[in-house]
C-alpha cells in the first residue's frame, strides 16, 4: 500500500539509496506525456495525492515514529495571544515572475519600442504618485487647521466667558466632549469599517514591503479611511501626528496608480496593465512610501532613504532615481498648493506637514564641547525610548487579548480621548506659568488665572496641535516656559501618547514623540543653562531639537533615514553631526532594553517578517528541518476534479503546487517539472482550459497573460467557480502555464543559505529536492521566520489561526 | 533750531578741503545740513518719548520731514548739474547717512507706527483716537477714585476703583481686542499683527495697573467641581479597563500543527544545539 505513493515522497536520507536504482527508469519517461499520460492518470484517486505523507510512513524512520506517536498529545489546542506566534492569516507576496510560456511568446510579441513605452509609462506614474501625495498631504493639512482651529476657538471663548464667571468645570466637559465626540468618529469608521487602517501604517507598510501580504493594506477604502481617520484623531485632541500616516496613504495611492483601476471603486481606466503583477507594484509602493516621508516633512531624500532602510530588500539605482523624481515632486506639490492656499502664491517655502523652522541664527551654532552632551542626551532619549516600547508592549498585549471587540475599541479611543483633554485641562488650571502676549506668536492664549494681557504657558502646549507645540518648543526665546511646567508637560505627554498609540484611530507616532523630546530637551537646555551660568551656547531650543531626535530614535529605531530627515525638516546641514551620534547612541542604548516600537508591533501581530539575515547560530539546521512535508503535488496533466479538490480543501490553504512528471506507470518516481501558483490555477479553471475542450473547438482563444493580469490581485475564490460533475472528469494540461524553473534548493542546504535565497530574490515558495529531482519538501516564508534569536539563544515561533 | 544749523554749517565748512578742490557743492551741503539737523531732531523726540511709549503720536512729524530731506538727497534732483546721491550716499565706506535713515526707518516699522495713522500718515487714524480718548478717560478715572487714598500704602484696597472704572476699563479691553482682531484680519495683506506701539503700551499700562496693582481682575476659581469632574473622567478608564480585564473572553488562538519532519522535537533539538 505504502508504494502507491510515489507523486510525492518523504525521502529521508535512508530511502535515497533504494531510489537511487530506479533513476535510470525514470528518465526514458520524462517524455512520456499527452493522452496516454492522461488517461493513466485519470485512474489515480485523489486521495492518493493528498495522504501520500501519512500513507508512507512505512518507510520511514524513527523520527517520525515518534511524530505519530506524539500526535495526540500535540493536537491542536489553544493559547493566549503571546509575542511567540506567526498568524496563519498572512500570505506573502509573490516577486519571483513566472516565466512561463505565456510570458515568453508575450515577451516575443511586444518589441523593443513598447518596453520603452513601459519605461515612460514608470515615470509617468511616478509623476502622478508625487502629485496625488501631494494633495493628500494638502487636503489633510488643510482640513485639520481649519478643524481644529475651530475647536480651540469654541472652547477657549467658552473658557474666557467662564473665567469670568465661574463654573469652569463645564468648559472642562465641553472640551472633553468635543474630543470624544470627534474621536468616536475617527474610531468608528477605522473599527468597524478598515481596522487596517488604524495605527500609523508603518509597520504595515514595511511589512509590505518585505514581502508580506497584509489583507487590505493597499485599498482605496483603506486611504479614505486613513485619512479622515487621521484628521479626526488629531481633531479630536489626541497625543498623536498626521505624519505617519501619510506614509501609507502614499503607498495605497501608489498602489492605486500603478494598477491603472480601483477595486473598491470597481472601475478599470484599462491603463498601466503591465504593472499588474507584485513585482512591479512592489516598486511603486515603495516610491509611494517615500513621497509620503516626503510631504510630511518636506524630506524628499529623507523619503527615500526611509524606503531604502525600512522597505527596500530589493534596490536597484533605476528604482532610487525614480523615488528620488516622486518624492520630489510630492514636495513640491505640497510647497506650491500650500503656498497658494496661504495666500503667497509660488513661494515655495514650506515644503512639509511639519516645518521644524530655521535654526540658523548665532546662537543656534554648537561647538566641540558640546558633543559629550549630545551623546547624554542620546542615552536618556534610548532609555525613555524602550521604556515608552516596553509600556506599549504591556499595553498593546492587554488590547489583543482582552479590548478585540470593535465597540470596546470605541470606547477606549473616546475615554482616552475624554482624558487626553482633562488632563491638560487640569495642568493648564493648575499651572500659574504665565507670560506676557508678544503679537499673536500664541495660536489660542488662553488667559485663564493669568493677569489681563498675559497667557498661561501650559497652555501653549496643552492647548494647540501638536505640531505647533513642537515648532513653539524649537523656537519660542529662552525663557518661555519655566522648567516646571515643562517638566509636568513630559511626563504627562510621555503617558499620554504611550497610552494613545495602539488604539483603534489612524494617528502617528512621530510628533508625540518629538514633542515628548523637545520638552524635555528644552528642560535639559534651561538647565543646562543654569548650570554655566548663562552661556550664550545653552540656547534652549537647540537642545530641544536634539531632544526630539534623541526620543524619536529611541522610540522607533530609525537611523539613516531619520537623520535626514532631521536635517532636511530643519534645513541646517551643520547639525547632521550631531544628530546622527544622538540617533546613534539612542539606537544603541534602546537596543539593549528593547526593540523598536515598529518591529515590536510587527511581532505582536504575528507577522511572519523576514530580517535582513537569519539567526547567526542557525548554521546546523538544514532544510530537511526547515521545510514542510508533505507537499501536495500536481501532476502535468491533472485531472480537473482533483485540482478542484486540492484547492477546496480548507486545511491546506496552500498557494503553490509543485508540478511533477504525469507517468502512466504510478510505481515510477516523478521529478519535478516546475510550480503552479493557485492563482493560476484557479483563471485556468474559470477559463475551463481543459485539454477536452481543446480538442472540441479548435478556433478556442488561447489563453494570454493578460487573462492573468486581469485577476490581479484579487483572484476568486475557489469556491466562486462552479465545476460540473463532467468537467471534474476532464484532464487540464499544466505544462503552458506553469514556471517551468522554480527555484529548488538541496535538503542540506543550511538555513542562512535558504533564508539568503529566499529574501534576495523575494520568493513565495522554495521547493526542497533530493538528488533525483525530487519534491521532498517545501519552504515558504513561515517556515524561515518562525526562526528567531531570542534572549536564550534560537527561538522557534509556533503557527496559529488569528 | 536756527542757530544750531548754523553752527552746524560752519562746522561743515571748516572741516571742508581747501577751495580749489570742492568736495561738496554747495547745494550738497545744505542738504546735508538740513539732514543732519532733522535726525537731530528726531532721535531726541525718540529717546524723549521712550516711556511711556508715544512715539507715533508724537515724532511723527519729525519722522515725515526727515524721510522727504533722505528722499531729496536720493533723488538729486536738487539741482540738473549736480547728483548729490552719489556724493553723500555712497561715496565712503560708513555711508552715515545711509545708516542713519535706515536705523530710523527700521525703528518705525519695529514701533508699527503706520497702523495707527492714517493712510497719508497727516494723523492719527479715528480708532486710535478713539482709543487713546477712552485711555485717557479711564486714567481720569483711576485718578479719580484714588484720591484720598495712597497708592503704595494700602495695595489690598482698591475695591472702590475695581467698582467705578470696571465700566470704562471693560470698553477699552473690549476696543482693544475689537482692534487687534481688525488688525489680524486685515493684515494678511501685509501688515504685521502687532498693533502700533503707543496702543499696546497704553493697554499694557493700564492692564497691569488693573491687574497687578489693584488686582481688580480676580477670577473665579472654582476648583471643587473642577476636581469632581476631572477626577470622574480619569475614573472612567480604571473602571473601563478592570471590566474589560474581568468580563471580556480573552482571545484565544488556536494553535497550528506544522507538517514537519520532527516536528516537536526541532524545538528541543535547537535548545540541546545551542544551550
Amino acid at each position: 500500500m505504502a508504494n502507491v505513493a510515489k507523486k510525492v515522497s518523504w525521502s529521508g536520507r535512508d530511502r535515497e539509496d533504494d531510489e537511487d536504482g530506479r533513476a535510470g527508469e525514470t528518465t526514458p519517461l520524462l517524455n512520456g506525456s499527452g493522452p496516454g499520460a492522461a488517461g493513466g492518470a485519470r485512474q489515480l484517486t485523489p486521495s492518493s495525492f493528498l495522504r501520500i505523507g501519512q500513507l508512507s510512513n512505512v518507510d520511514l524512520n524513527e523520527d517520525i515514529h515518534e511524530l505519530q506517536t506524539e500526535l495526540p498529545r500535540q493536537r491542536p489546542n489553544e493559547i493566549p495571544h503571546n509575542e511567540k506566534l506567526l498568524s496563519l492569516k498572512y500570505e506573502s507576496l509573490d516577486y519571483d515572475n513566472s516565466e512561463n510560456q505565456l510570458f515568453l511568446e508575450e515577451e516575443r510579441r511586444i518589441n523593443h519600442a513598447a518596453f520603452r513605452t513601459v519605461e515612460i509609462k514608470r515615470w509617468v506614474i511616478c509623476a502622478m504618485i508625487g502629485i496625488l501625495t501631494g494633495l493628500v498631504a494638502c487636503f489633510i493639512d488643510i482640513v485639520v487647521e481649519n478643524l481644529a482651529g475651530l475647536k480651540y476657538r469654541v472652547v477657549k471663548d467658552n473658557i474666557d466667558k467662564f473665567t469670568a464667571k465661574g463654573g469652569l468645570s463645564f468648559s472642562l466637559l465641553l472640551w472633553a466632549t468635543l474630543n470624544a465626540s470627534v474621536v468616536m468618529v475617527g474610531s468608528v469608521i477605522v473599527a468597524f469599517i478598515e481596522p487596517v487602517a488604524a495605527g500609523s501604517g508603518i509597520p504595515q507598510i514595511k511589512c509590505y514591503l518585505n514581502g508580506v501580504k497584509i489583507p487590505h493594506v493597499v485599498r482605496l477604502k483603506t486611504l479614505v479611511i486613513k485619512v479622515c481617520g487621521v484628521i479626526l484623531s488629531v481633531v479630536g485632541g489626541l497625543a498623536v501626528g498626521k505624519e505617519g500616516p501619510m506614509i501609507h496613504s502614499g503607498a495605497v495611492i501608489a498602489a492605486g496608480i500603478s494598477q491603472g483601476r480601483s477595486t473598491s471603486l470597481k472601475r478599470d481606466f484599462k491603463i498601466f496593465e503591465y504593472f499588474r503583477r507584485d513585482t512591479e507594484k512592489r516598486d511603486f509602493v515603495s516610491a509611494g512610501a517615500a513621497a509620503g516621508v516626503s510631504a510630511a516633512f518636506g524630506a524628499p531624500v529623507g523619503g527615500v532613504l526611509f524606503s531604502l532602510e525600512e522597505g527596500a530588500s530589493f534596490w536597484n539605482q533605476f528604482l532610487t532615481w525614480r523615488i528620488f523624481f516622486a518624492s520630489m515632486i510630492s514636495t513640491f506639490t505640497l510647497n506650491s498648493v500650500l503656498s497658494v492656499y496661504h495666500g503667497n502664491a509660488w513661494d515655495l517655502s514650506s515644503p512639509g506637514l511639519i516645518n521644524f523652522g530655521r535654526f540658523d541664527s548665532e546662537k543656534m551654532g554648537y561647538t566641540i564641547q558640546e558633543i559629550p552632551i549630545f551623546i547624554f542626551m542620546g542615552v536618556v532619549g534610548g532609555i525613555l525610548g524602550a521604556l515608552f516600547n516596553a509600556l506599549n508592549y504591556w499595553l498593546t498585549m492587554f488590547r489583543i487579548r482582552y479590548i478585540h471587540r470593535p465597540c470596546l475599541q470605541v470606547v477606549e479611543a473616546m475615554l482616552v480621548a475624554a482624558v487626553t483633554a482633562t488632563v491638560g485641562f487640569v495642568m493648564i488650571y493648575c499651572s500659574r506659568d504665565c507670560q506676557p502676549i508678544q503679537g499673536s506668536s500664541v495660536a489660542y492664549p488662553l488667559q485663564l488665572f493669568c493677569a489681563d494681557g498675559e497667557y498661561n504657558s501650559m497652555a501653549t502646549a496643552f492647548f494647540n496641535t501638536p505640531e505647533k507645540s513642537v515648532v513653539n518648543l524649537f523656537h519660542d526665546p529662552p525663557g518661555s516656559y519655566n522648567p516646571m511646567t515643562l517638566g509636568m508637560f513630559t511626563l504627562m505627554y510621555f503617558f499620554l501618547a504611550c497610552w494613545t498609540y495602539g488604539l483603534t484611530v489612524s494617528a502617528g507616532v512621530f510628533i508625540p514623540s518629538l514633542l515628548i523630546g523637545a520638552a524635555w530637551g528644552r528642560l535639559f537646555g534651561i538647565s543646562l543653562s543654569y548650570l554655566t551660568k548663562g552661556s550664550i551656547w545653552a540656547d534652549p531650543g537647540k537642545y530641544a531639537l536634539m531632544g526630539a531626535a534623541a526620543q524619536l530614535g529611541g522610540i522607533v529605531r530609525m537611523t539613516l533615514s531619520l537623520t535626514v530627515i532631521m536635517m532636511e525638516a530643519t534645513g541646517n546641514v551643520t547639525y547632521g553631526f550631531p544628530i546622527m551620534l544622538v540617533l546613534m547612541t539612542a539606537k544603541i542604548v534602546g537596543d539593549y532594553f528593547v526593540e523598536g516600537l515598529y518591529d515590536m508591533h510587527i511581532q505582536l501581530q504575528s507577522v511572519p517578517f523576514l530580517h535582513w539575515e537569519a539567526p547567526v547560530t542557525s548554521h546546523s539546521l538544514t532544510a530537511r528541518e526547515v521545510m514542510s512535508t508533505p507537499v501536495t503535488c500536481l501532476r502535468r496533466i491533472e485531472r480537473v476534479g482533483t485540482v478542484v479538490d486540492i484547492l477546496s480543501d480548507t486545511s491546506s490553504n496552500h498557494n503553490g503546487f509543485p508540478v511533477v512528471e504525469s507517468n502512466a506507470d504510478t510505481t515510477q518516481v516523478a521529478g519535478l517539472r516546475g510550480l503552479i501558483l493557485r492563482s493560476q490555477l484557479i483563471v485556468l479553471l474559470k477559463h475551463k482550459v481543459f485539454v477536452e475542450r481543446a480538442n472540441l473547438s479548435l478556433v478556442q482563444r488561447r489563453l494570454k497573460l493578460k487573462d492573468f493580469r486581469d485577476a490581479y490581485p484579487r483572484f476568486p475564490p475557489i469556491q466562486s467557480i462552479h465545476v460540473s460533475q463532467d468537467e471534474r472528469e476532464c484532464m487540464i494540461d499544466l505544462s503552458e502555464f506553469m514556471n517551468p524553473s522554480p527555484y529548488t534548493v538541496p535538503q542540506e542546504a543550511s538555513l542562512p543559505r535558504v533564508f539568503k535565497l529566499f529574501r534576495a530574490l523575494g520568493l513565495r515558495h522554495l521547493v526542497v529536492v533530493d538528488n533525483h529531482n525530487e519534491v521532498v519538501g517545501m519552504v515558504t516564508r513561515k517556515d524561515l521566520a518562525r526562526y528567531r534569536l531570542g534572549k536564550e539563544g534560537l527561538e522557534e515561533l509556533s503557527l496559529a489561526q488569528t | 533750531a536756527l542757530g544750531a544749523a548754523e553752527g552746524l554749517a560752519e562746522e561743515l565748512r571748516v572741516a571742508a578741503l581747501p577751495g580749489d578742490l570742492p568736495e561738496l557743492e554747495p547745494e550738497c551741503r545744505s542738504l546735508l545740513a538740513a539732514f543732519a539737523e532733522g535726525s537731530a531732531a528726531l532721535a531726541g523726540c525718540l529717546g524723549r518719548r521712550a516711556r511711556p511709549v508715544r512715539l507715533c503720536q508724537g515724532c511723527r512729524g519729525h519722522y515725515r520731514r526727515l524721510l522727504a530731506q533722505y528722499g531729496t538727497i536720493a533723488a538729486g534732483n536738487s539741482s540738473e548739474s549736480h547728483n548729490c546721491a552719489k556724493s553723500i550716499l555712497t561715496s565712503d565706506r560708513l555711508q552715515i547717512v545711509v545708516t542713519l535713515s535706515e536705523f530710523f526707518n527700521e525703528t518705525w516699522e519695529a514701533a508699527n507706527c503706520a497702523n495707527c495713522l492714517k493712510n497719508n500718515s497727516e494723523g492719527l487714524s479715528n480708532s486710535t483716537e478713539e482709543f487713546l480718548d477712552l485711555f485717557n478717560k479711564s486714567l481720569t478715572c483711576f485718578e479719580h477714585n484714588l484720591q484720598g487714598q495712597t497708592l503704595y500704602l494700602s495695595p489690598n484696597n482698591y475695591t472702590e476703583v475695581c467698582k467705578n472704572c470696571n465700566e470704562t476699563y471693560t470698553k477699552l479691553n473690549d476696543l482693544y481686542n475689537n482692534l487687534q482682531r481688525m488688525n489680524r484680519q486685515g493684515g494678511e495683506a501685509g501688515h504685521s499683527a502687532h498693533l502700533c506701539i503707543d496702543v499696546e503700551d497704553a493697554m499694557n499700562i493700564t492692564r497691569k495697573l488693573w491687574s497687578r496693582t489693584f488686582n481688580c481682575s480676580v477670577p473665579c476659581s472654582d476648583t471643587v467641581p473642577v476636581i469632581a469632574v476631572s477626577s470622574f473622567i480619569l475614573f472612567l478608564p480604571i473602571v473601563f479597563y478592570l471590566s474589560s480585564f474581568l468580563h471580556s473572553k480573552q482571545k484565544k488562538r488556536i494553535l497550528i500543527l506544522p507538517k514537519r519532519i520532527q516536528s516537536n522535537a526541532s524545538l528541543v533539538n535547537i535548545q540541546e544545539k545551542y544551550s
